[in-house]
This record gives structure tokens, C-alpha cells and sequence, in this order.
């Protein structure tokens, strides 16, 4: 008789190993490993939790999409803001250079090159040849002016 | 360049220019009247040098103007500047009426005293 119980405890023993086993395998399961002495099945929890996961995917995924949608809206109502004042600038920039350009058509470029000669190159004024081409009042006013600085 | 070179310029410059009655007004009006010897001289050199009848009768016949100057310096350089020309008879001539008609005594024995030497020089 002892040893028929001894034997099942042994059985049990074994059982318990066995199970300890078979936690290790379903390692997904970290509660509740074993109920009333049996193993729960990890597919049980894997069921439920597949379900909830799904389920808040679903709804999670319907979060997404609304933000997403909404994301796109506003990126959209920005964009077109954003090109608008672009376009506009654009035009503003065009017009500014076909200003510029007709502005630069119509303006008369003069250039006066005695005077720069005649800035680069202060004595070459006074040069005999120079001078004999003015007229003899400019040399008048000439001579009297450097008269008046002599003096003083 | 000083001034009293570009003023030395400026009168070189009337002494080529085209419109050479106003030159020589404004050489006679501005340079035979200037203070500075060295002016009055060139003025007076580059006046003989157009050798016209206008020209030459301010340097022959105005007291205190070319030959007539109270600078020897000057009335010597107008004197030089006369027996270098090549033709003197307009020269002759002016100096011949001044010292028959012109009423200052000074001016008279001046053009004689160079009509002498340019007689002997020619």
C-alpha cells in the first residue's frame, strides 16, 4: 500500500516535472501558469489577448486614419497657404524685374569721358594741346582762377 | 603741376589757338598786365612769335608792354624774341610809324633803338 503511494506520489512528482516543462515551452504565459494542479493552456490567454489586440487595432487603426486624414486636411489647407504666398511672391519678383528691365531701357546711359580723363588725369587738362582746343573764354575764366589762388 | 605752369600752358596754348583775335586780346588783357615778370615775358615772347599786325602793335607801341616794359628782363626777351623772327617786315613797318607818330617820347626812342637793331641783325 506504501508503496503504491509512494508510487503516486512519484506519479505526481513526475506530472509536476513534466508540467514545469511544458511552462518553460509556453513561456508567453507568465501568470497563472497552472491552475488546480493542471497547466494552462497558453492558447487561452493567446485567444483572449488575440481578440483585444485585434480589437484595438481596429480601433486604434480608426484613430490613425482619422488623425491621418485630419494631418492631411491641415497639411493640405498649409500647402495651399504656403503656395500661395510662394505664387504671389513669384509674380511679385517678376514684376519687380520686368520693372527693372524697362526702367533699364529706358534710361540713357551717359558717360562723360573728359571728365573722367580729366579726374584720372588732373594736369593732362592743362596740356598745351588740350588747352588750345578750348574756347578763349574758358581759358579766360581758367587763368583767372588760378590767378586769384596765386595771389592769395 | 604749379599754377604759374598751367598759366605758362595757357599762354602757349593762345599762341596756337584757331581764334587768334581773341587770343590775342586775352593775352593782352590778362598776361601783358600780369604782376609776375616771368608772365608778362612769355606773353609778350608768344604775342611777337603770331607776328600780326594786332599782336605786334601791343608789344611795339603800349608804355609799360613789351619792348616798353619797366622790366629789363622783359623788354630784353621781347627785343630777342623780335630779331628771331624770320619775317620782321610787318615788325619794321609798325616800328617805323611809331617812331614818326606816336606821341610818347619814350615809345619813340624805344622803336628806334630797336629798329636799329634790327636793321643791323637782318
Amino acid at each position: 500500500m506504501q508503496i503504491g503511494k509512494i508510487s503516486l506520489h512519484t506519479t505526481r512528482v513526475a506530472k509536476t516535472a513534466s508540467n514545469n516543462a511544458t511552462i518553460n515551452q509556453l513561456a508567453t504565459n507568465p501568470f497563472g501558469v497552472s491552475f488546480k494542479g493542471n497547466v494552462i493552456q497558453a492558447d487561452v490567454f493567446e485567444g483572449a489577448s488575440k481578440s483585444n489586440i485585434a480589437e484595438n487595432i481596429a480601433e486604434k487603426g480608426k484613430l490613425f486614419a482619422s488623425a491621418v486624414v485630419s494631418g492631411i486636411n491641415n497639411f493640405n489647407e498649409s500647402f495651399k497657404s504656403r503656395m500661395n504666398s510662394v505664387v504671389s511672391f513669384g509674380k511679385k519678383v517678376t514684376t519687380n524685374v520686368f520693372d527693372t528691365i524697362e526702367r533699364i531701357g529706358n534710361t540713357e546711359i551717359t558717360f562723360d569721358m573728359t571728365g573722367l580723363k580729366n579726374k584720372l588725369f588732373p594736369d593732362r587738362q592743362y596740356s598745351v594741346k588740350n588747352l588750345a582746343n578750348k574756347p578763349v573764354d574758358e581759358l579766360k575764366s581758367m587763368w583767372t582762377d588760378l590767378s586769384a589762388v596765386e595771389v592769395a | 603741376m604749379e599754377n604759374n605752369q598751367k598759366i605758362r600752358n595757357i599762354i602757349q596754348a593762345l599762341g596756337e589757338h584757331k581764334d587768334s583775335q581773341a587770343a590775342i586780346d586775352l593775352l593782352t588783357e590778362l598776361g601783358t598786365n600780369s604782376p609776375d615778370d616771368e608772365i608778362r615775358e612769355l606773353t609778350a615772347q608768344t604775342l611777337i612769335k603770331k607776328n600780326t599786325h594786332e599782336s605786334l602793335r601791343v608789344v611795339l607801341i603800349s608804355k609799360g608792354k613789351g619792348i616798353n616794359d619797366l622790366s629789363a628782363r622783359v623788354a630784353m626777351a621781347s627785343i630777342n624774341e623780335l630779331l628771331s623772327l624770320k619775317d620782321k617786315s610787318e615788325a619794321i613797318k609798325i616800328l617805323d610809324d611809331t617812331i614818326k607818330l606816336h606821341s610818347e617820347e619814350d615809345v619813340r626812342n624805344t622803336a628806334r633803338s630797336v629798329r636799329a637793331l634790327m636793321t643791323f641783325s637782318s
